[in-house]
């Protein structure tokens, strides 16, 4: 269960003060998937930051599971986004010098995972993002953007977060894979009841999600999503 | 992959600039290094400089010239003096005569001669007594000295003159120690006995008593008195064995000195104290009186050493500090290179000391490689740069202290600039030999510290702050 209440970030550009996110408030239940549409510019990677803990809002409060975020101090925010939430990036932000497994192995490293178990674990989200084996070794400098976005991606999965953040993960990849993805999503929110909240362009994963919101001039609105389908086999 | 991997492999993520890191550090090292070899050197040289003077001062009568005279005669009360000074454990009177052989002394009258023979001008003083003696001395007076003769010696009867020795010391002593204050090393029989009480019994120098043909028992004459050689004794210089010790009344009776003492020799209880007891016994004797000196002109040389020892010093913390300003600089350049990097790590959930960590790491691997080079460096430049220090020092210390038989001239070992491996092992030796190796370790500790700091300062910074802005920043 994420709640967020009335929540604003504002920027001071010269003399200029932009609000991204002005006055956002909602409520997503566990295993929820949903989505946030929303031109370029209109706040959407900057609310999914102030989610993440990436970044800290001006003022109102997002609450996970009844604990408050503001209130968290800088040990517990970095044990929430290593333990609560696989961040997906717009921009992939993996770590150009190791391999596609060292880097999925990365947040398992950090929460104290052996060795072996997060190697076998590596390969085994890399598979499921359909990795080919070959590329699992290799640097992610060598990687294309679409092999880097599901490194990123399983990156994302590897510690079994309750909520998945992620920054228009299909963006770069070919229509079967991004379907690919938004299955392998799907089952997530069901097989282990993660919350998923997806910010994306494409209309297909739109309209497979529980819920959709469109964010304009940092105001979050919801739509109601045309495939009732999807939508009816969620709890609600 | 682990945070000890990681960081290694990103200590070589730029080869290019890990290589010349590596490099910069390594002149810096190598230089901080050579430098301590040659501090430690240097040390060593003073050490042995001071070792060889010891705890002894000699007090001369001021303005003294030893034979030449000058200044007024020590006396017994002076001795008392001297002994009442704190620290002070022994004070040793000594009586110098000297003795020309009987033979020559007459064959020279004889001829008509005047004035001082043997190239050594007596002028007189207060201990210059020139005595008789069945003995020859062990010395030729050589080239010098028989120019010297040459030149004193009345015209016309140059070629006539007799083939002449140099004189002979006799020395009173109120111990058993040479004129500088060490312990007689007797090789043959045995010592005199008491040292304050008259004895016809001498020691003899081995190359003298070989010279005259003498051993333990035999009997010579000074001023036609005989004397029974108790002892010889070896002072380890052709000079030191051609000389005669008795006991010190004996030498102020033949000398016609009674309670006159031509020099002292006082032994200090510990070497801190000279530096005091040597001012306090100047100022006890009083400067007008005698002159208090430690070794001959050992000071001068002694000092000289000192200052270039602080130079090296100040060199190696100077070129350690650059060290540390180098990886110091480094480091806070390549965490803000990697500033999103930090961001990303901190947003998938990185502690803020694993990445403090893994920063360190990197560090000391550029501080060990650094260090590794460095030590290859010094190992090539420190004999060259030690020799260089030392023997245009040793140069003047060995001028300065003649007849006093310095070890080792260039003391210093390690043969020049040689090769890797004599440099590399003269490293090991002065480093592993020297009295504080601790130093060394403080000094590689203190590179390994700033590294440390320089890693965990800047990382520890960029990691507070919010991910999304490190994230946001290219
Ligand atoms: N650190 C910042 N300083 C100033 N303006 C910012 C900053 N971060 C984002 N913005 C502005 O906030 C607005 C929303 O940005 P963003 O959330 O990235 O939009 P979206 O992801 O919807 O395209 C944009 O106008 C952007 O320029
Ligand atoms: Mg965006």
């Amino acid at each position: 269960m994420i709640e967020v209440k009335n929540l604003v970030r504002t920027f001071n550009s010269g003399d200029r003060t932009i609000k991204p996110v002005n006055d956002v408030s909602f409520e997503l239940e566990q295993g929820t998937l949903a989505s946030i549409v929303g031109k370029s510019g209109s706040g959407k990677s900057t609310l999914l930051s102030l989610l993440g803990a990436l970044d800290k809002p001006t003022s109102g409060d997002v609450a996970v599971n009844g604990v408050s975020l503001a209130s968290m101090p800088d040990a517990k925010l970095t044990q929430y986004r290593r333990r609560d939430i696989g961040f997906v990036f717009q921009q992939f932000n993996l770590i150009p010098n190791l391999s596609a497994v060292d880097n999925v192995m990365l947040p398992m490293e950090f929460a104290g995972m052996r060795k072996a178990a997060r190697l076998q674990r590596a390969k085994e989200l890399l598979e499921q993002v359909q990795l080919v084996p070959e590329k699992h070794d290799r640097r992610i400098n060598r990687l294309s953007g679409g092999e880097q976005q599901r490194v990123a991606i399983a990156r994302a999965l590897a510690n079994e977060p309750k909520l998945i953040l992620a920054d228009e993960p299909t963006g770069n990849l070919d229509e079967q894979t991004g379907d690919h993805i938004i299955e392998l999503l799907s089952a997530l929110c069901r097989d282990h009841n993660t919350t998923i909240l997806v910010v994306t362009h494409d209309r297909a994963l739109a309209n497979k999600t529980d819920r959709r919101f469109r964010l304009q001039q940092g105001r979050l609105t919801e739509e109601p999503v045309r495939n009732r389908a999807t939508a009816a086999a969620a709890p609600v | 992959m682990s945070v000890l991997a990681r960081s290694v492999g990103n200590a070589f993520r730029n080869k290019v600039r890990t290589a010349a890191v590596v490099a910069v550090l390594a002149v810096a090292i190598g230089l901080a290094l050579a430098m301590l070899v040659a501090n430690q050197a240097v040390g060593a040289k003073v050490q042995e400089l001071n070792a060889s003077v010891g705890t002894v001062l000699t007090v001369n009568p001021a303005g003294g010239q030893g034979f030449e005279g000058g200044g007024e005669p020590l006396t017994s009360e002076q001795a008392a003096t001297a002994t009442a000074v704190p620290n002070v454990s022994a004070v040793v009177g000594i009586s110098s005569l000297r003795l020309r052989n009987a033979a020559e002394a007459a064959a020279q009258a004889a001829g008509g001669q005047t004035g001082p023979g043997g190239g050594q001008g007596v002028s007189g003083g207060q201990a210059a007594a020139t005595l008789t003696t069945s003995l020859t001395a062990a010395v030729d007076a050589g080239t010098l000295g028989n120019r010297n003769q040459a030149a004193n010696g009345t015209t016309g009867t140059t070629a006539t003159q007799p083939v002449r020795s140099l004189p002979i010391t006799a020395t009173g002593i109120g111990a058993e120690v040479d004129t500088t204050g060490k312990a007689l090393a007797i090789t043959e029989g045995n010592g005199l006995g008491d040292y304050n009480a008259e004895s016809t019994n001498a020691l003899l120098g081995t190359t003298l008593a070989e010279k005259n043909g003498l051993a333990v028992g035999s009997t010579f004459t000074i001023n036609d008195q005989t004397y029974t050689v108790a002892g010889l004794f070896d002072a380890g210089t052709t000079f030191g064995n051609n000389a005669v010790y008795v006991t010190l009344p004996t030498a102020q009776t033949l000398a016609g000195l009674p309670g006159e003492l031509s020099s002292m020799i006082v032994t200090v209880d510990s070497l801190e104290h000279v530096e005091a007891a040597k001012a306090a016994l100047q100022e006890a004797l009083g400067t007008d009186k005698a002159d208090v000196t430690q070794g001959q002109n050992l000071e001068t040389a002694v000092s000289s050493l000192d200052s270039v020892k602080n130079i090296s010093y100040i060199a190696f913390i100077a070129a350690l500090g650059t060290a540390g300003l180098i990886i110091l600089l480094i480091m806070v350049m390549l965490v803000r290179e990697r500033r999103r990097e930090i961001g990303v790590l901190k947003a998938i959930g990185a502690p803020n000391r694993t990445i403090g960590l893994q920063f360190v790491l990197e560090a000391l691997v550029l501080a060990a490689l650094g260090s590794a080079a460095g030590a290859v460096i010094a190992a090539f430049a420190s004999s060259g740069i030690a020799s260089a220090l030392i023997s245009t020092n040793t140069t003047t210390t060995a001028a300065a202290t003649t007849g006093r038989g310095m070890p080792g001239g260039t003391g210093f070992p390690g043969g020049g600039p040689g090769g890797p491996f004599g440099g590399a092992s003269q490293l090991l030796t002065s480093v592993t030999a020297s009295a504080s190796p601790d130093v060394i370790v403080a000094g590689i500790a203190a590179v390994f510290g700033v590294a440390t700091i320089g890693a965990l300062v800047p990382a520890l910074l960029t990691a507070r702050i919010r991910p999304i802005e490190v994230l946001r920043g290219e």
